[in-house]
């Protein structure tokens, strides 16, 4: 077993515990233990709290990474946002010696030390590296293949962009995840601007919410395009931003699309055979049964 | 040499001068965004990649190539108030596209941060802050979810500072170093009364 501490996060652990709970019950099947990192915040939101002062965005992100380095033991998370705060406040602050200062100097006030001693990941990257799981590892655990249904992977941002301050390579057309869900026997689709964002992030939900919501509109229009059956994500934001925000969608500019959202480990955790209340796919703002009935 | 000239006497005399914009330029400030941004602007060549693929761009009047020129002219004022600021969804799209190898969202954060320290920063930005000094978290936890929770098997409050609040004076002792929850009430107060 290979452990982490589980970086959670507000979003995963507040509004969709079940991608939480899958997250843990499905990585430990495939030999990874996500221990709970007990005292962790907000990671804290890249776009808020970015946008107000990077400075206090560096010490609260590392008062989460210090956490972990108490603990000696590795982050691993399942949001976008928290990666873009705690991953790369953990690589700035390895590298930059002047910025690390700073920030112990304000951490010292809370009897709290970063020193660097720990690396950042996320659960999906470790899922594809086949040297932690792989793909073939993920294939051989599936019970319940998604057999014949299409969906569309939703990358997000801040997992693989910018590529400069990431180790994913190109971030146009990437094919990674699409691999993480062919292996559980779906079939992952194409379609247009598929690494466009979902339209929720950099405070943009909160500041402008029709405006949010037309990029996220935009998206769906395109899978329904290509006929996926689901969408699915690494990021509880993004998946807040295509559940709920479906609903939306439909109150301000009258639009159904009933399209259902799922954390990639939720899917894994369905093909694994957990059953759908053990996933908690109940709390889905958008019902996930016409995807059930194709599988289960 | 003779000169070309316009129909237009006040256009003549603004072409004339190639610092026409000097009044509302401020140098500083183009080096004050290069230094928190740590990206180069000024080696912008307004080539407009980034708009172009910008989602922001099609649905609203937020040009990120124009902030862009904003930072090389020094246009501080007309940046920081503009209140297009605040559509970049921070996508990074531009920034892993810019064939100058530039960071634009960079930049609009490095402006985001400028204006926020006049005060100008939108009020959902500050509610969160205010949920993270009293919560831990920007989007807390509450009696749905926890019901949730336990019928998924699971405690009713994660192991963050849901379950630890001792953990909540640390958070709370950062956040006043900054003086950003007394400032996030003051501004709110302010607009919302
Ligand atoms: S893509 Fe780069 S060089 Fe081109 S306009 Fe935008 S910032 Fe300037
Ligand atoms: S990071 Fe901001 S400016 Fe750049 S493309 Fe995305 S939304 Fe537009």
């Amino acid at each position: 077993m290979r452990e982490y501490a589980f970086f959670l996060g507000c979003i995963a652990p507040n509004r969709y515990p079940g991608a939480e709970s899958a997250s843990i019950i499905t990585s430990r099947r495939l030999g990874i233990e996500l221990l709970p990192l007990n005292g962790a915040s907000c990671c804290p939101a890249p776009g808020a709290f970015g946008s107000i002062d990077l400075n206090i965005w560096y010490a609260m992100a590392a008062r989460n990474l210090v956490l972990a380095e108490q603990m000696e033991r590795d982050i691993a998370l399942i949001c976008n946002g928290c990666y873009k705060s705690i991953y790369e406040v953990n690589h700035k602050l390895k590298h930059n010696d002047e910025l690390r200062d700073g920030v112990n100097e304000v951490l010292k006030e809370i009897d709290m030390e970063f020193k660097g001693s720990i690396d950042v990941w996320h659960l999906a990257e470790l899922l594809y590296d086949e040297n932690i799981v792989g793909v073939e590892k993920i294939r051989e655990s599936v019970k319940v293949p998604l057999t014949g249904t299409k969906i569309a992977v939703h990358y997000g941002c801040h997992l693989m962009k910018p590529k400069k301050e990431r180790h994913m390579g190109s971030t146009e057309a990437p094919r990674w995840i699409e691999e993480l869900v062919e292996a559980l026997g779906a079939e992952a689709v194409e379609y247009r601007n598929k690494m466009q964002c979902c339209g929720a992030g950099g405070g943009v939900r909160g500041y402008d919410l029709p405006h949010s919501l037309d990029i996220t509109n935009e998206k769906l229009q395109n899978m329904i395009e290509v006929g996926a059956d689901a969408v699915t994500e690494v990021c509880p934001f993004c998946q807040l931003q295509f559940d709920r925000g479906q609903i939306e969608i439909e109150e301000k500019f009258g639009i159904k699309y009933d399209m259902p959202v799922f954390h990639y480990n939720e899917l894994l955790g369905l093909a694994q055979g957990m059953s759908p209340s053990e996933l908690g796919l109940d709390l889905h703002a958008i019902s996930t049964e016409p995807f059930l009935k194709k599988v289960l | 040499m003779a000169t070309k000239n316009y129909p237009d006497p006040i256009l003549n005399e603004k072409l004339r001068d190639r610092y026409y914009h000097r009044d509302q330029s401020n140098p500083e400030f183009t080096k004050e965004i290069e230094k928190i941004a740590g990206t180069m602007a000024h080696m912008c060549f307004q080539c407009g990649t980034c708009t172009a693929g910008c989602p922001s761009a099609p649905r609203s009047s937020y040009r990120i190539r124009e902030f862009m020129r904003r930072a090389v002219l020094g246009l501080e004022d007309e940046a920081l108030t503009d209140p297009d600021l605040w559509f970049c969804t921070t996508c990074y799209s531009c920034t892993d596209r810019c064939p100058r190898d530039l960071a634009p969202t960079d930049v609009i954060m490095a402006m985001r941060n400028l204006a926020a320290r006049r005060d100008i920063v939108p009020v959902n930005f500050l509610k969160t802050v205010q949920a993270i000094y009293s919560s831990g978290h920007g989007v807390p936890n509450n009696d749905v979810n926890r019901a949730a929770r336990e019928k998924l098997g699971m405690t009713r409050d994660p192991p963050t500072t849901s379950m630890y609040p001792e953990y909540i004076k640390g958070i709370q002792k950062i956040l006043d170093h900054y003086g950003l929850k007394e400032r996030a009430d003051r501004i709110i107060k302010e607009r919302e009364g």
